[in-house]
């Protein structure tokens, strides 16, 4: 809008025009209803009074003016009565407001300090005002808003007569969802259950899938390191939850020592003096496959160290242990679970893909020369 | 005696005003302020006025009119001052600024007597012809 000149203002729409009423546009606020009609009516009241047309701008400042005067009378108004110790406005209240807001302008009596609210000065400038002026009604018919929409509120577990599942619930709570509008997985492969299984913290998920529920218990007790077997879990039950917490694994007794074998940690070669010590341990958590293969290159003296399958990719350059993550679909980490050492080590090796036993030793053999006299062999990467 | 009298007098010029006021407030039933009734309601909602009484937004309804109409009459003034102090040469320009226009010149003029200050860009520079427009026609 160039409001600069005037002859401008009075074009509809120019091109600059255009855009910057199309970008205004877009910036529709909450408010803006009740903005236009002020809008309307005050170009109504200019209207009355002669002039002929206007640039949008002052329009704008001066509807915009008019919504502020309202809301100062009222929270003047508001507080008056507040003053009062009234919590509703009387017509004194606004009548002081008004005097306070038109004391800026002036009115006859404002310098009387106990004069009469009702003889007021803005109450006289006002009668006279309503005798003059005529009457311009409003343009359109205004609808009463804002529209307040009629909320149907979740009923509480009183109201629906349920008890809640737990003590800790309040009965005046609303209720807890259907199972049905939050388990949105359909039926799925076995082997993806399984996958999901190993991981302990999404027994309380699991309990919701009604056809999965057979199965999982016999996956669970399949799996479960010796420990609590799997659980039977009823939906919507109370006891639900002490069931989950005696099967979750994180939630049992610990160990006592010796009751378990766990795997020793794997040192680096610098520590180790026996390079036949040398191999591969897999840790399997949920998804993830971690692989901590320990440098196997030896350069000083060890060229003919025993390599395991997975030692020729190893080539480190500083000798620490190379971590690899295996981020896996999970369809072969059950066997990793389940199985003992020995075949992990070989799993993973099938897993990689390439290798045969066949072509182990000649590749080997390849890559001894191949790196032999180099000081710093390549990182090979294999992922 | 005096004192006696004159607040008699006092007293029932209190009950004239009440009356009138009384008076007044019935008389805004049947006259319809330009500004709806349902937004003067919601902007007095938003700021915490509780008055189930319609007297009372009528009431505020006439103020705020008042108030506009106060303001609008100033910038019509000062519209019809600046006109009649351009209009010096060629009676073509007088014949087509007959036009009263309410510009934001006149309006932040009009509002500085009211405490209220507006002050607008004289032009936005986002192309080049910005602000040539004005500065030619002010010759």
């Amino acid at each position: 809008m160039s409001d600069g000149d005037g002859r401008d203002s009075l074009k509809f729409l120019g091109e600059r025009e255009n855009q910057q009423w199309k970008r205004k546009k877009k910036k529709l606020g909450a408010d803006e209803f009740a903005q236009a009609i002020a809008r309307i009516a005050v170009a109504q009241v200019c209207e009355g009074l002669g002039f002929q047309s206007f640039h949008q701008s002052a329009l704008d400042s001066l509807a915009d003016v008019g919504v502020r005067y309202i809301r100062e009378i009222g929270k003047t108004a508001c507080s008056y009565a507040n003053l009062a110790n009234r919590s509703q406005c009387n017509v004194f209240d606004v009548i002081q407001g008004l005097e306070d807001l038109g004391s800026i302008q002036g009115f006859s009596g404002a310098s009387d300090v106990s004069h009469s609210l009702s003889g007021s000065g803005v109450v006289k400038d006002l009668i006279r005002y309503v005798g003059q002026a005529e009457e311009i009604p409003f343009a359109y018919l205004t609808p009463v808003f804002p529209v307040v929409k009629q909320r149907t509120l979740d009923p509480s577990f009183a109201q629906a007569g349920e008890s809640p599942p737990d003590e800790h619930i309040p009965s005046w709570l609303p209720k807890f969802p259907e199972p049905e509008t939050y388990a949105t997985l359909s039926l799925r492969n076995e082997k993806d259950l399984e996958t999901e299984v190993v991981n302990k913290t999404q027994l309380v998920e699991e309990q919701h899938r009604k056809v999965e529920r057979p199965l999982l218990n016999f996956q669970q007790k399949l799996i479960c390191n010796g420990s609590e077997a799997g659980v039977v879990v009823e939906q919507g039950d109370a006891a639900k939850a002490q069931r989950a917490a005696e099967s979750n694994p994180f939630l049992a007794p610990p160990l006592q020592y010796g009751e378990k074998e766990v795997a020793l940690p794997v040192l680096p070669p610098k520590l180790l003096d026996d390079p036949a010590d040398y191999h591969n341990s897999c840790v399997v958590t949920d998804t993830n496959l971690l692989t901590l293969e320990p440098s196997l290159r030896p350069r000083e003296t060890e060229r003919s160290a025993p390599c395991e399958p997975e030692d020729r990719r190893n080539i480190l350059l500083n000798g620490r242990p190379s971590l690899q993550f295996k981020f896996g679909n999970g369809k072969k980490s059950l066997r990793m679970v389940t199985s003992p050492r020995n075949e992990s080590i070989e799993k993973v090796s099938l897993w990689f893909g390439d290798d045969h036993d066949g072509k182990d030793k000649t590749n080997r053999k390849a890559e001894k020369i191949l790196w032999e006299n180099t000081e710093y062999p390549p990182e090979v990467s294999h992922l | 005696m005096n004192g006696q009298t004159s607040h008699q007098q006092s007293k029932d010029g209190r009950h004239d005003d009440d009356a009138a006021l009384t008076e007044f407030l019935a008389s805004l039933m049947d006259y319809t302020p330009t500004i709806p009734d349902e937004l003067v309601e919601h902007y007095l909602a938003k700021s915490g006025f509780q008055c189930p009484d319609i007297r009372l937004t009528r009431l505020v309804a006439v103020a705020t009119q008042k108030f506009i109409a106060d303001v609008a009459t100033d910038a019509l003034q000062q519209c019809k001052a600046r006109q009649s102090a351009v209009v010096k040469d060629k009676r073509d320009k007088q014949q087509k600024d007959k036009r009263l226009i309410l510009t934001m010149d006149d309006l932040s003029k009009a509002l500085r007597e009211y405490g209220v200050n507006v002050k607008h860009q004289e032009y936005f520079a986002d192309c080049p012809s910005a602000g040539l427009d004005s500065a030619s026609r002010e010759e």
